[in-house]
């Protein structure tokens, strides 16, 4: 066992760091740390700043134009962005189709996909979730005709993030009715920008918008937008799902969101005195720090286990969640009844701000309703108890 | 000890059901959170059975009920989601003005709110500040005929709407309360909208010119009374707070009963009737803690008094947190929209902790009061 980092390793993180400080707009990173809403062309914008030094797919091998990098590198980079205050990389192409396409696709499909991936030239949503198909995915119901050379497809989808920007759905299809739940669901590529899709925003907790229903309505796909074997499409969206979840753990973000706490407690006084002195707050600092640090270890054991991570996914899933939660309390109780008065306008960078106390104390109530959605998207937490029983104790 | 509703009580909560599930459903709340402001017609209900004036001394025309059925009836309220001043107003303000002894402003204002005819906003809190009661920069001067007014309050609950504040003010280096008529010249009201569906606002004064009645207490007694009133209106938002909490409690198992995935009801799944059933653990624990406040705000001693009263909220709002978290994790998606009344009771729930003094705030109150 070595638990220092390799001269090669601290030379990465210096890399990393030095290039996110020099490229990263200040205006991003102000909206980051103050959480305000990051818009369609930030996220863009950032991730072809990446894309033009050659990053614009830090966890894709080399031979689809990825970094190459190793899980480690990979884990860094994620650490060193989120700390500095860059927007998320959507997880939608990189994460999600990506690895599908690569380890799935076709070779067109490969060829025409995944540059447009790395540049984000195409925006990707995933079509998973339908309205009586959330933990139970496996009892989706859309239905996908094949009619001559094209599936004609009509159901409706929901949770579907970011969709209202989206050029891209890769969207799993009943195209076998007859077939038991698993058996029988494809994954075909669907193009947005279509008649017959009808997205529609769903208002969340925090007053935003970044969920939605999708309606397809005799949607069209040609045949060649098939992923892989007709009603194979299960083990894609497994081996997809496996994906999601090992970076799930948030380590980035709860870094960052460490620091915010921390400097929200600076920043915040009580009778002339700081927060930051204040035992009770500072108890829980250190705590939620401790885990924060025991999390990102966990995160390196499980990246540097060249098996897969399969269940123990989970256990980061859990973790990181929790973590994520108690971080975004532990900011609402640090800003206090400052982020009682709310609008959800003024979650924009550019909203007149006109409350009471910090424009940034708002912003510490809709993050912690917001930051439940961890414990339930990616398959809730009681969900993956269920996959750490079975799976890691074999009960 | 009797823990049964007296038939006085059992038929006011059951007429304030009646009226909650009348007028205070999901789609008429959501509208007067729109509209903004004050729904004259909702607070015309409220005082009809008698909430504005429960607290108001029978003499200027009110039933001067006891903490007892002051807990019944905000437990009701909280069961409705009732984002009328009827905690700030009905509660804090009249318990204030009922204990003090100026006559004039009793006669004038308690006898309106008692009619429904008067909403009182109390104006505390200062920048810079948490929840100390001790005004840090709002002052009053005395002049050869009454008073002068210069400062600024923040996060007055309900101002807006509102026809006099209680303000706290220095006076001669002393904490003093005042009564300001709302329409006062040189008084400004910034009003928000608050996450849980009420009205917050930023009160300015600048040279506010008041009469020498408009005192209603300085010094020691000035203190004594803006505390006693929280503790009524702690207690109050606790008894709010357990309502919430059985209401959503109630929605949630209705939900895993009705919601199906792998084929059966989510109710059937073990890992989700545990979760209910530490809710409605919780949730017990919530109210027997209000029930202790409640015993608590007999006190003679004030200073035992407060500290029930601060252990209380401590357990409440962990309650609250519990119960407010686990019905949205257990509505799954569903819990995170907007679009279900799930979201609307966990936010109340959550201004539980926030209003009236947080966790710390209090865990250090009842440290320093003692045993």
């Amino acid at each position: 066992m070595d638990l220092t980092w390799s001269a090669e390793e601290r030379a990465f993180r210096e890399e990393v760091r030095t290039f996110v400080q020099a490229k990263l707009p200040a205006d991003l990173r102000a909206k980051s740390f103050a959480h305000n809403r990051v818009k369609r062309e930030d996220y863009i914008r950032w991730h072809r700043i990446l894309a033009d030094h050659g990053w614009g797919a830090p966890s894709w091998p080399k031979e689809f134009g990825g970094t190459g990098w190793n899980p480690l590198q990979r884990l860094i980079f994620e650490i060193e962005s989120f700390k500095a205050g860059a927007p998320r990389l959507l997880p939608f192409g990189l994460s999600m189709i990506g690895p599908v396409l690569m380890k799935f696709g076709n070779q067109k499909q490969k060829d025409h996909y995944l540059p447009r991936i790395i540049n984000m030239d195409d925006w990707w949503c995933q079509g998973y979730s339908e309205p009586g198909s959330g933990s139970d995915l496996a009892s989706l119901k859309t239905r996908a005709e094949r009619v001559g050379d094209k599936y004609i497809i009509n159901g409706q989808k929901t949770w579907t993030t970011l969709a209202h920007y989206a050029d891209w759905m890769f969207c799993l299809v009943r195209t076998d009715p007859g077939a038991k739940a698993q058996r029988g669901i494809s994954m075909v590529l669907i193009d947005m920008k279509q008649p017959g899709v009808t997205v529609r925003p769903i208002k969340t907790l925090d007053g935003g918008a970044e969920v939605n229903e999708v309606w397809l309505e005799n949607v069209e796909a040609p045949l060649e937008n098939l992923v892989g074997e007709e009603n194979n499409g299960w083990t894609y969206a497994k081996y997809l799902l496996g994906h999601e979840r090992s970076g799930i753990a948030g380590i980035g973000h709860c870094h960052r969101e460490l620091a915010i706490l921390k400097s929200l407690a600076e920043r915040t006084t009580a009778s002339g005195e700081s927060l930051s002195l204040d035992a009770r707050v500072k108890d829980s600092i250190n705590r939620i720090e401790a885990q924060v640090m025991a999390l990102e270890m966990m995160v390196l054991r499980v990246a540097a286990d060249s098996s897969d991570p399969g269940p123990k996914a989970s256990i980061l899933k859990i973790r990181g969640s929790e973590l994520q939660m108690e971080l975004a309390r532990l900011q609402l109780q640090v800003t206090g009844a400052d982020s009682w008065p709310y609008d959800p306008d003024w979650m924009h960078a550019e909203a007149d701000f006109h409350g009471p106390g910090a424009d940034y104390s708002p912003a510490a109530a809709a993050a912690y309703f917001d930051m439940r959605k961890t414990a339930i998207y990616g398959g809730t937490n009681e969900v993956q108890k269920g996959i750490i029983a079975k799976q890691l104790i074999g009960v | 000890m009797d823990f049964s509703y007296s038939q006085e009580q059992r038929m006011l909560t059951d007429s304030l059901r009646r009226l909650m599930a009348d007028r205070w459903t999901y789609p008429e709340r959501r509208a007067r959170q729109k509209a903004g402001v004050l729904d004259q017609s909702a607070w015309a209900n409220l005082a009809e059975l008698g909430v504005s004036g429960l607290l108001v001394p029978e003499e200027f025309g009110g039933f001067g009920e006891s903490p007892a059925t002051m807990l019944a009836v905000h437990h009701e309220l909280g069961r409705g989601l009732v984002s009328e001043p009827v905690i700030s107003s009905a509660v804090i303000a009249v318990t204030l003005l009922a204990n003090s002894s100026n006559h004039a402003l009793k006669e004038r204002w308690l006898t309106a709110h008692a009619e429904g005819d008067a909403v009182l906003a109390v104006a505390w809190q200062e920048e810079g500040e948490r929840f100390a009661i001790r005004p840090l920069c709002t002052r009053a001067n005395a002049t050869s005929d009454g008073f002068t007014l210069e400062g600024r309050k923040v996060l007055v609950w309900h101002a807006a709407g509102s026809d006099a504040l209680i303000v706290t003010a220095l006076l001669d280096g002393e904490m003093a309360l005042f009564l300001v008529p709302a329409d006062a010249k040189g008084l400004g009201i910034a009003d928000y909208p608050t996450f849980d569906g009420s009205r917050s606002s930023t009160v300015t004064f600048e040279h506010v010119v008041l009469t020498p009645e408009s005192l209603i207490a300085r010094g020691e007694e000035a203190q004594s009374l803006l505390t006693l009133a929280l503790d009524f209106g702690i207690t109050a938002l606790c008894a709010h707070a357990c309502g919430a909490m059985e209401y959503l409690t109630e929605a949630t198992i209705q939900y895993l009963k009705t919601r199906k995935q792998f084929g059966q009801p989510l109710a059937a799944f073990q890992v989700l009737q545990f979760r209910l059933a530490d809710m409605l653990t919780q949730q017990e624990m919530g109210i027997s803690s209000t029930y202790v406040a409640t015993v608590g705000l007999a006190e003679q001693d004030a200073a035992r008094r407060s500290r029930l009263v601060s252990l209380t909220k401590v357990e409440v709002a962990a309650a609250a947190r519990f119960v407010g978290e686990s019905s949205v994790q257990l509505h799954g998606g569903m819990g995170m929209t907007d679009e279900l009344e799930v979201g609307d009771y966990f936010k109340r729930l959550t201004f539980t902790d926030m209003l009236l003094g947080d966790t710390n705030f209090h865990l250090q109150r009842a440290q320093d009061l003692g045993n």
